[in-house]
């Protein structure tokens, strides 16, 4: 594997942690916006103010 | 927390409570013109006022609790002693309205009246006397319009004020001057009572607490823990009262109520009889629109406009579509109105001459006479040609048509991310993780934004101007009819977006046995992101039949309808439906900003879940996909030993009746519970190594390499993932509103029953039909069908009762 594929591997390795770190801390996005764990653990779909 | 200020935001269901908390805290609540919108109170930050905190409660009629969300509404009120009542009235219903208002002014919090739609109020020639209202119910009253934006900032900033000051006017025994509005021998016997619990409850609200006793509330008896003798000589009072007006003690308290409000109404209000003596345009349009014969008609005529729209051939979502998907995030695209020809032929034409130019190089070189290419989008023959060696010289001349000298392109996403790689001289297998694994994925779920759009655009319209409302009172009138509430439809509205606030609005139903039929029926309608499967498979096997993509809609209300019936004969769920109050808002023309703001906010959600779930996930896949269990990486064509291959396998079997018993099919279907849209993505990662060019193409392949009749498994693999249980987070939601596991486990395995015998169903019998004969699977999904109509057809069990069930 050379730099270029190492470097871009490990980006998206990254970016792919951050979006799952993200969900686990704020609760996974709902379709109408907002956050579920703003919404005080559930999901009342209406939060859009990222908690 | 700094804040040091609460005021509660209270009033009637769907009076302007949410765009009211909108407008003063800058939040985006969800607005809905139908009540049971908000079901749980939430905060907000006042503007300029940091320190206070708006709280936005769920619509209630009284303050005795006999829902989830009016018991929330009462607890907060009464337990957490806001500093102010931002008391909400809709102006063109003020009468009814007032009944709460009078229940708030006696809590002896300080209170702020907000008369809303005062624009209405005011066409319609009407006159409101604020001062009289406020006088008699001892608050302060404005006229405002929420939708408007006028007069909002003024009340909040009123009831800061008010809030600042402390309390209400004090009377003369230094309890707070709160409205009397009841006869004498009642105002005696609540004197009396209010004897008995002083010291036990705040002096403020004591007046509050001694009606509801005088009413009996139990919650309140026993929250306060009054004695069996004090009680004994209270009831003593109350039943003196009883015996001299001949009513009970309940509904005296709420006949004088309602003479107090006529009273104060014939002082206070002057209608403008002229206009209210004739049919309004809203009247007028409700005759056809609610129409017994005509009402259904015109509901099912405007869900297939709205899938006309969006995934009709040719129509505006199909051509959004096809650009989002072949240039806006894969190749590139020309800008309107720039192309030219070149040579005397334009850009599609280049393109296609230079494929057959590389197909005759391909045939005569691998021996062939003939060449051919094929359908980009169906895969089949679309031309075939002779060929011999001047063709094939002459196609080696031919050379691939540059784009931008066709005019201004636009290099698509896909091609940029592919691009950039090549240069950095990124490695196959890592070009493929991004291009075909991380971006593919995502890739295939945005390129049906448009189709999301449009119908997240038409029901923001539709909600904005009214009609959603009326489609839940016809839809009240249908449920009716076969024991079911129109309660149980608002939630079902409400799925259309998501599934998971679905779920949470039944906690307006206050019957238990209705409510988690409710929450067992309430995702069968297609949210969000089931959109995204309907408008994949619209796209890619129904594009001439479009009615396909409205009868998922349909399909969705008439399981809801009929596994309704038939739930409600089997024990834990009989019972008399519940009364359903609903007022029809007058219809109006929404505002673009309104709509917009709808519209936007669901699809920005939906567009952040492609990064925040599809993106990783996708990730996941392809390395279970390009991986062997000793985790060697394997080429393309060696895919058949990935873990995701074996896995697929495993569980394959379970899908084969349906028609798409693939690894494949089974990876796509399992993969749909992380987030239903997941399923579209994780079909464009596995048949990339499919036959054809596109995406598309790949996954038409795919059915039609696991079944003979590949629209049918087409339509089995929809049906199955838009009726099998929901996505895992609007389980887990089900699981919480239920109350139990037995009941969670019970509403998953219903789902995935009806998600399979619907599947099931449509493919055998579609084989049947097809001529493909009849298999052991089609007499299984025949004897099925005979045990849900028996089911639905059998008599009705007796001994239920009205609320049965109900936590009153």
């Amino acid at each position: 594997m050379n730099a270029a594929s190492a470097v871009v591997l490990g980006i998206v390795l990254a970016l792919a942690a951050l979006a799952v770190w993200r969900n686990m801390k704020k609760g996974a996005p709902c379709e109408c916006g907002g956050y579920r764990k703003s919404c005080g653990g559930g999901c009342c779909c209406h939060c859009n103010d990222e908690g | 927390m700094a804040n040091s200020m609460k005021i509660a935001l209270a009033g009637n269901p769907n009076s302007g409570k949410t765009t009211l908390f909108n407008a003063i805290t800058g939040s985006e609540q969800y607005v809905g013109n139908w009540p049971g919108v908000t079901v749980e109170k939430k905060d907000g930050i006042l503007h300029g006022h940091k320190e206070v905190v708006i709280q936005d409660l769920p619509g209630i009629y009284s303050l005795s609790p006999y829902s989830m969300e009016e018991k929330v509404s009462r607890n907060f009120l009464v337990d957490e002693k806001p500093d102010a009542i931002l008391n909400i009235v809709d102006g063109t219903n003020i009468e009814r309205n007032l009944y709460l208002s009078t229940q708030l002014a006696e809590l002896g919090i300080p209170m702020v009246m907000a008369v809303n739609m005062m624009d209405v109020v005011k066409k319609n020639g009407d006159k409101i006397d604020f001062e009289k209202i406020g006088r008699a119910l001892r608050c302060e009253v404005v006229g405002i319009s929420a939708l408007k934006k006028e007069g909002d900032v003024e009340a909040a900033e009123m009831a800061v004020r008010l809030a600042k000051k402390g309390s209400v006017d004090k009377g003369p025994d230094k309890t707070p001057d709160v409205p009397h509005v009841f006869s004498g021998s009642v105002e005696h016997a609540i004197a009396h009572i209010e004897e008995s619990i002083q010291g036990k409850v705040p002096s403020r609200s004591i007046r509050w607490y001694a009606i509801k006793i005088f009413e009996r509330d139990r919650e309140v008896i026993k929250n306060l823990g009054i004695g069996v003798g004090e009680m004994k000589h209270i009831e003593e009072h109350i039943r003196d009262c009883e015996k001299e007006l001949g009513d009970d003690a309940e509904s005296i308290i709420t006949n004088q109520r309602y003479d107090f409000i006529k009273r104060l109404m014939d002082k206070s209000l002057a209608l403008n009889e002229k206009r209210h003596s004739k049919a309004t345009l809203s009247d007028r349009i409700d005759k056809f629109v609610t129409h017994r014969f005509l009402a259904i008609p015109i509901f099912v005529l405007s869900l297939c406009v709205m899938w006309w729209l969006a995934v009709a051939e040719n129509g505006p979502g199909t051509l959004l579509t096809d650009w989002a998907n072949d240039g806006f995030l894969a190749d590139g695209w020309h800008l309107p109105f720039t192309t030219h020809e070149v040579d005397g032929k334009d850009y599609d034409t280049a393109k296609e001459d230079f494929a057959k130019a590389e197909a005759t190089v391909a045939a005569w070189e691998a021996g062939e006479k003939k060449a051919s290419i094929e359908d980009e989008e169906t895969g089949e023959v679309a031309d075939e040609w002779d060929i011999d060696e001047a063709a094939y010289k002459a196609a080696k001349e031919v050379e691939e048509p540059d784009p931008s000298k066709y005019g201004v392109w636009v290099p698509g996403i896909g091609a940029l991310i592919t691009g950039a790689l090549e240069r950095a001289g990124v490695g196959d297998t890592v070009k493929s993780l991004v291009v075909d694994g991380a971006w593919g994925g995502v890739a295939t779920v945005l390129g049906f934004v448009p189709v999301i759009f449009i119908v997240f655009l038409f029901l923001a319209f539709l909600e904005d101007c009214g009609y959603m409302a009326r489609v839940a009172f016809i839809m009240d009138r249908i449920f009716r009819k076969f024991g079911l509430s129109g309660k149980s439809f608002i939630p079902i509205l409400i799925g259309k977006g998501c599934g998971v606030p679905a779920v949470m609005a039944t906690r307006t139903i206050e019957n238990e046995r209705a409510r988690r039929m409710t929450v067992i029926l309430a995702t069968f309608v297609p949210c969000g992101a089931k959109t995204v499967i309907i408008a994949m498979f619209a796209a890619l096997f129904f594009r001439e039949q479009w009615y396909v993509a409205a009868l998922m809609d349909v399909v969705g209300i008439a399981i809801i309808i009929l596994g309704g019936i038939a739930l409600k004969k089997t024990r834990p769920f009989s019972g008399e439906a519940s009364s359903f109050v609903l007022e029809l808002p007058a219809y109006h023309m929404p505002t673009v900003s309104g709509v917009w703001h709808h519209t936007w906010n669901r699809l920005k959600g939906y567009i952040l879940k492609a990064g925040l779930i599809i993106f990783p996930a996708c990730v996941f896949l392809w390395f279970v996909m390009h991986f062997d269990w000793s985790l060697n990486l394997l080429a393309d064509e060696e895919i058949e030993k990935s873990i995701l291959h074996d896995l697929g396998s495993w569980i394959a079997w379970f899908f084969a009746p349906l028609g798409f018993g693939s690894w494949q099919g089974a990876a796509a279907s399992v993969s749909a519970e992380i987030a239903k849209e997941q399923a579209t993505a994780t079909l464009g990662l596995v048949a990339a190594n499919m036959d054809g060019a596109t995406t598309g193409s790949h996954i038409q392949a795919l059915f039609a390499s696991v079944s003979a009749f590949p629209k049918l498994a087409a339509l089995s693999f929809m049906l199955f993932n838009l009726f099998v249980p929901p996505c895992m987070v609007a389980i887990a939601v089900t699981f919480r509103e239920m109350g139990s596991k037995k009941w969670g486990w019970f509403a998953v395995a219903f789902q995935l029953f009806v998600g399979y015998v619907i599947a099931l169903n449509a493919y055998r019998l579609g084989v049947l039909f097809a001529g493909g004969g009849f298999g052991i699977w089609t007499a299984v999904a025949i004897l099925i069908d005979v045990f849900c109509i028996w089911m639905i057809f059998r008599p009705a069990r007796k001994e239920a009762t009205a609320n049965e069930g109900a936590e009153v």
